[in-house]
């Protein structure tokens, strides 16, 4: 998922440290501050989780194209294969990257097929995926 | 120069008269362009007004022309719409292309993170907010400034037009494989809704945080049109109770009525009646719109330099969010038969 936490705690670092035009600098500036926070809280919670999701994310559709393999061809067991030993975000990305769009193919194929089963199963490991990935901001108070 | 200064010189040239501008200020929100608030002293008067102009980088790629449009379709017919006052494609003095238009004083905007959103006024507030979609929705398009601006589809081919669409945007953007929103477009497209029942102006983007109320319960503008077109009127319902907009509430649709009210409201409003299968079509389509504009903001972050946290957001929490919800609409839609 783009962008990364590097990416977002660098562009906060731009966003404030650019002195803004005069016409930007009052209601504008205020909301632009309020924003730079909510991003910095949610990195602490990327921070937290991030490589746990996608370390998990990864291994479940290393799964699940090992396990359509006999009926949906082998090149999807040669795209299972692999571990994550590099556990950075970068590296997890761009193997989770690979996987999904593997997956995706999968998908297609088993839509092609009617394959109501293994459909259903792919539509669950999504809810699972996405649940894995979530971010929680705190309800804000209405001003 | 200043955007002030730029501002003065435009206003002067084409108004005929000096102009003064006092009191200009970015304001946030209306992310796909800059607004900015400001006063114009010209010919012994002084008037508020608002500037919308293009950015380099922005959350919906849009034509001003048809937010123009729009404006100059819904003014003054009974809606709470600011007025059409100057169209600049070339961008003039401003340099980039931009619009001015009325502005309505007294609102304000509600965020879709703050909860609860309208309090006490909640129900009234949902009342105007799906009665006056309902208006938008029973006008003949074909007989507005907006049929200048944008062309009409079939009323079969408004569903195909909408997802050729945002399609197109998801393939254009995607930066990272999304399996989920992918998915949803491939569900949507093989099973089409029924035809429109009518065409009508879809504003596009019309949820909450994008109208502004007077803290009392009274909603005093519609705002935020650059994503109207002309289609089935069902786009703008699904988009206005997408529950991004619900600020996490499962009782009730937009952070204002429970959706069955909802939808009374709009049909009382619209003389149309909401065709159960042809609606659960437009709420999926909704959240794969959704989520392509998030594809899009986080392409515009990077291409931006990270410079606007509002694309850096968008493109990540909100996006986040969306795939929450497309995969739970997906995992309840019936097996493959």
């Amino acid at each position: 998922m783009t962008p990364t936490v590097p990416e977002l705690l660098m562009g906060n670092f731009l966003c404030l440290m650019e002195p803004p035009p005069p016409e930007s600098s009052g209601d504008f500036l205020q909301s632009r501050i309020g924003v730079t926070g909510m991003i910095s809280l949610l990195c602490a919670q990327e921070a937290e989780r991030g490589i746990a999701a996608r370390v998990w994310e990864n291994g479940a559709i290393r799964e699940m194209l090992t396990a359509a393999a006999g009926a949906y061809g082998h090149r999807f067991a040669d795209a299972a294969k692999g571990e994550d030993r590099d556990l950075s975000l970068a590296a997890l990305d761009a193997a989770n990257a690979a996987l999904r769009r593997s997956l995706i193919d999968l998908h297609i194929a088993v839509e092609v097929a009617r394959d109501a089963a293994l459909d259903t199963a792919i539509r669950g490991l999504y809810v699972k995926m996405a649940d894995a990935r979530r971010l929680d901001l705190p309800p804000l108070p209405a001003g | 120069m200043t955007l002030q200064s730029q501002l003065e010189a435009y206003l002067t040239r084409t108004w005929k008269t000096p102009a003064r501008v006092t009191m200009i200020s970015r304001i946030p929100g209306g992310a796909s362009r800059e607004t900015y608030r400001y006063d114009v002293e010209a010919g012994g008067r002084t008037r508020g007004l608002i500037l919308r102009r293009d950015p380099v980088g922005s959350l919906i790629d849009t034509e001003r022309k048809l937010e123009f449009a729009a404006f100059r379709s819904f003014h003054g017919g009974g809606l709470p719409v600011p007025e059409a006052v100057a169209l600049e494609e070339d961008g003039a003095e401003l340099e980039r292309p931009f619009f001015i238009m009325g502005r309505i004083d007294g609102g304000k905007a509600q965020s879709p993170f703050t909860l609860p959103p309208y309090g006490e006024h909640a129900a009234a507030i949902g009342q105007q907010f799906y009665s006056y979609l309902g208006r938008i929705a029973a006008a003949d398009p074909l007989t507005l400034p907006i049929a200048e601006a944008t062309p009409a589809p079939s009323l079969d081919g408004c569903w195909k037009a909408a997802l050729d669409y945002w399609e197109g945007v998801v393939e254009a953007d995607e930066e990272h494989p999304q399996p989920i929103v992918r998915a949803c477009i491939r569900r949507l497209r093989a099973n089409p809704p029924p035809s429109a029942r009518k065409l009508s102006v879809v504003h596009g983007d019309y949820r909450t945080g994008n109208f502004l109320h007077d803290g009392a319960g009274k909603i005093i503008a519609l705002l935020d049109w650059e994503m109207a077109h002309i289609g089935d009127p069902l786009e703008d319902l699904g988009w206005a109770m997408e529950p991004l907009w619900c600020h996490g509430e499962t009782d009730r649709v937009s952070g204002m009525l429970p959706k069955a009210e909802a939808i009374a409201i709009w049909e009382a409003s619209s003389g149309l009646t909401v065709d159960p299968a042809a609606f659960a079509w437009w709420e999926l389509f909704a959240s794969v719109k959704g989520q392509a504009i998030w594809i899009s903001s986080a392409k515009e972050y990077r291409a931006g330099g990270l410079k606007d946290p509002v694309l850096g957001l968008s493109g990540w929490y909100t996006a986040r969010r969306q795939d929450v919800i497309l995969a739970d609409r997906l995992a309840a839609l019936e097996a493959l038969a």
